[in-house]
């Protein structure tokens, strides 16, 4: 299924915002071929670890490899050469709202090759019937709902068949159906396509379907990661919270709680 | 006491923080102007947004500033038995300085909120990190066709301002003050001189500059407007905008006219 | 990627060996749509063809839709591996004749 090459390595990364430490000394690998799955609660990280990969910020101390180059370090035209042949489906969709789906999901291609308009229409047109979206092409993002938007923006992200996928939050805001269809695009894209993902998401049942390894995330550190065995034996209190989703129990101070409930009278 | 100071000077550092990131982010876009591919159906569109839709709303301020200065004119100028003059005094208070400042409010208050809201909302809806991601910059591929724009579109919406003000001051001074139309149209002639003009397109593109450079560089370092976010933020920053591009803009004024008249 | 055109019965063949992608793509589009002009079926021969990207797909597509508006075929012929997988992807093999090798072709 995939040969272990390491495609992206992740060493030593702490990342903050002005002083505010977010990431602590990430140490990971990406292997070529691989899904990998950054799980973890609401400030975890997991946000801060993609935009770093992704090169929308620069860490505080470490670096991160493509290929055995850091993206810290290279020209603006390596970089732009290397963005090229990763793709990016943010949250929401972040399609640019002055153009159409079509349009939208045409722009890399427009920009970046030479491509000849009737080709570019047919590819444009295949990704979209692959997201069940041909209907709504001429459509404007904000003619579109929460889950035709993300749809749009996978489209985008892959219409130059991109070596590497990066995937926030999939699951976020779809109903059910739609999340399992889109879990099984993930996994076709990877076979068709040869594709390396990354998913960033909180949805468990996602994430132990479609992940080869799964890394898990708390309070900005790395505690685990492995395949989806690895992390269901894992006995790490924060890991066996989140997948069994205990809500964190604070021991209740019987005295405090009443003088809390009573204060000011 | 002591915390007061800490205060002051936080906000002093944040001042000009956020200063250095507006002159780095119009450098970035001054540099931008010239990469490749440029734009060209992203710059019309932009010029119809800025120029051609602000049309009506310079073609009425325009006449209604005109007739108000002809008004005003006359009422100081009957007892000097100066009133042959109105002419000149109109179409010199517009050239020189009303037409630009007004037209440059006018599309501060119509163009400056939106463009500034416009590019918020993309900032919040991470469009700039998906360009970024895609390799397209954001300077050139958003902002140059709105910068180029707007200096295209100034000088001549102020021409347009300035005209229908000389018209409407004829209105006023001709058909309700019954001066004459030739001695109206005459000295204009007599006084609008060369650096009259000069004066009127240097103001209107150093006007265009600030406005739409403001307005860009609000909207997008909204992300880092402490304790508001979404659509709070974005109706923060608008505002924001608006009220310094205004500011500026009139301060601009001031030093231009220090030098040209 | 290298690719020949050379007879086969009343068809045209259009190797292609190594991988189809965004850059090569425009130079098969040339050839296909040359081979369509001078109204001849093609044979689309997939047998040594390791990778194919949407670009190829999208040029195969245009050849199809342009064959189909002048009577011509257009069969791809030995599609295996990654190439067949992005046909079932994209479900174009329900929309492609596609056959196993070049005797299964009818006259």
């Amino acid at each position: 299924m995939s040969d272990s090459q390491a495609l992206i390595k992740v060493n030593n990364l702490s990342s903050a915002y002005g002083e505010r430490k977010v990431l602590f000394d990430i140490d990971l690998e990406v292997k070529q071929g691989e899904i990998l799955v950054v799980m973890g609660g609401s400030g975890s990280g997991k946000s801060t670890l993609l935009r770093n990969m992704l090169g929308l910020m620069m860490p505080s101390q470490g670096e991160i490899l493509f290929n055995g180059k850091d993206i810290c370090k290279v020209n603006q035209a390596e970089l732009a050469k290397l963005r090229q042949s990763m793709g990016v489906a943010f949250q929401g969709g972040a399609l640019l709202s002055s153009l159409s789906v079509g349009d939208n999901i045409k722009l890399p291609l427009r920009q970046h090759t030479d491509l000849d308009e009737k080709t570019i229409s047919i590819m444009a047109r295949l990704k979209l019937e692959l997201m069940n979206l041909a209907e709504y092409e001429d459509l404007m993002p904000s003619e579109l709902s929460g889950g035709m938007l993300k749809r749009a923006g996978l489209a985008r992200a892959v219409i130059m068949d991109p070596k590497i996928l990066f995937f926030d939050e999939p699951s976020a805001g779809l109903d059910p159906v739609t999340s399992v269809e889109l879990d099984q695009l993930i996994l076709d894209l990877r076979e068709a396509m040869n594709m390396t993902i990354i998913v960033v998401t909180h949805e468990l049942e996602s994430a132990f379907k479609i992940a080869d390894r799964i890394a898990v995330l708390f309070d900005g550190k790395l505690v685990t990661i492995g395949s989806v065995e690895h992390i269901k034996a894992c006995s790490d209190e924060r890991v066996v919270n989140l997948i069994n989703r205990k809500p964190r129990i604070n021991p209740l101070d019987a005295d405090k709680y009443l003088s809390r409930l009573t204060k000011g009278s | 006491m002591l915390a007061q100071i800490e205060r002051l000077g936080a906000t002093t550092i944040t001042r000009f923080e956020d200063l250095g990131r507006m002159g780095i982010f119009l450098s970035r876009v001054f540099s931008s102007i010239f990469s490749r591919p440029f734009g060209f159906r992203d710059l019309l569109k932009q010029i119809a947004f800025i120029g051609a839709s602000s049309m009506p709303i310079i073609l009425l301020s325009g006449l209604f500033t005109g007739m108000v200065l002809a008004l005003q004119f006359y009422a100081v100028m009957v007892d000097f038995g100066a009133v042959e003059l109105m002419g000149a005094a109109v179409s010199k208070s517009l050239v020189q300085e009303l037409g630009p400042v007004m037209t440059a409010l006018m599309v501060i208050a119509r163009v400056g909120s939106a463009t500034c809201a416009e590019i918020a909302i993309m900032r919040n809806e991470q469009q700039f990190d998906a360009l970024t991601c895609m390799a397209i910059s954001p300077y050139r591929f958003i902002m140059v066709p709105r910068l180029l724009a707007a200096i295209i579109s100034l000088p001549i919406l102020t021409s347009i301002y300035n005209l229908i003000g000389i018209f409407g001051g004829y209105l006023v001074g001709v058909y309700l003050k019954g001066l004459s139309g030739m001695a109206y149209m005459q000295t204009i002639e007599n006084s609008i001189t060369w650096s009259d003009l000069k004066m009127t397109f240097i103001k209107s593109i150093i006007f265009a500059v600030i406005l739409i450079w403001i307005a860009m560089a609000k909207g997008f370092f909204v992300h880092l407007e402490k304790g508001v976010s979404g659509a709070e933020a974005v109706g923060k920053v608008t505002t924001k905008a608006v009220v310094a591009s205004a500011i500026t803009m009139l301060f601009a004024d001031y030093i231009v006219s220090s030098f040209l008249i | 990627m290298s690719f020949d055109c050379s007879d086969y019965k009343q068809y045209k063949r259009l190797h292609l060996s190594g991988e189809v992608d965004l850059h090569n793509s425009p130079d098969v589009r040339r050839c296909l749509l040359d081979i369509l002009n001078r109204k001849k079926s093609v044979i689309v021969d997939f047998s040594d063809l390791t990778y194919i990207d949407s670009s190829g797909m999208a040029t195969l597509v245009e050849g199809l839709n342009i064959a189909n508006k002048m009577n011509l075929t257009l069969t791809i012929v030995g599609a295996k591996d990654a190439p067949l997988q992005v046909l079932q992807l994209t479900r174009l093999n329900q929309v492609f004749h596609i056959v196993e090798s070049l005797e299964d072709i009818e006259e």
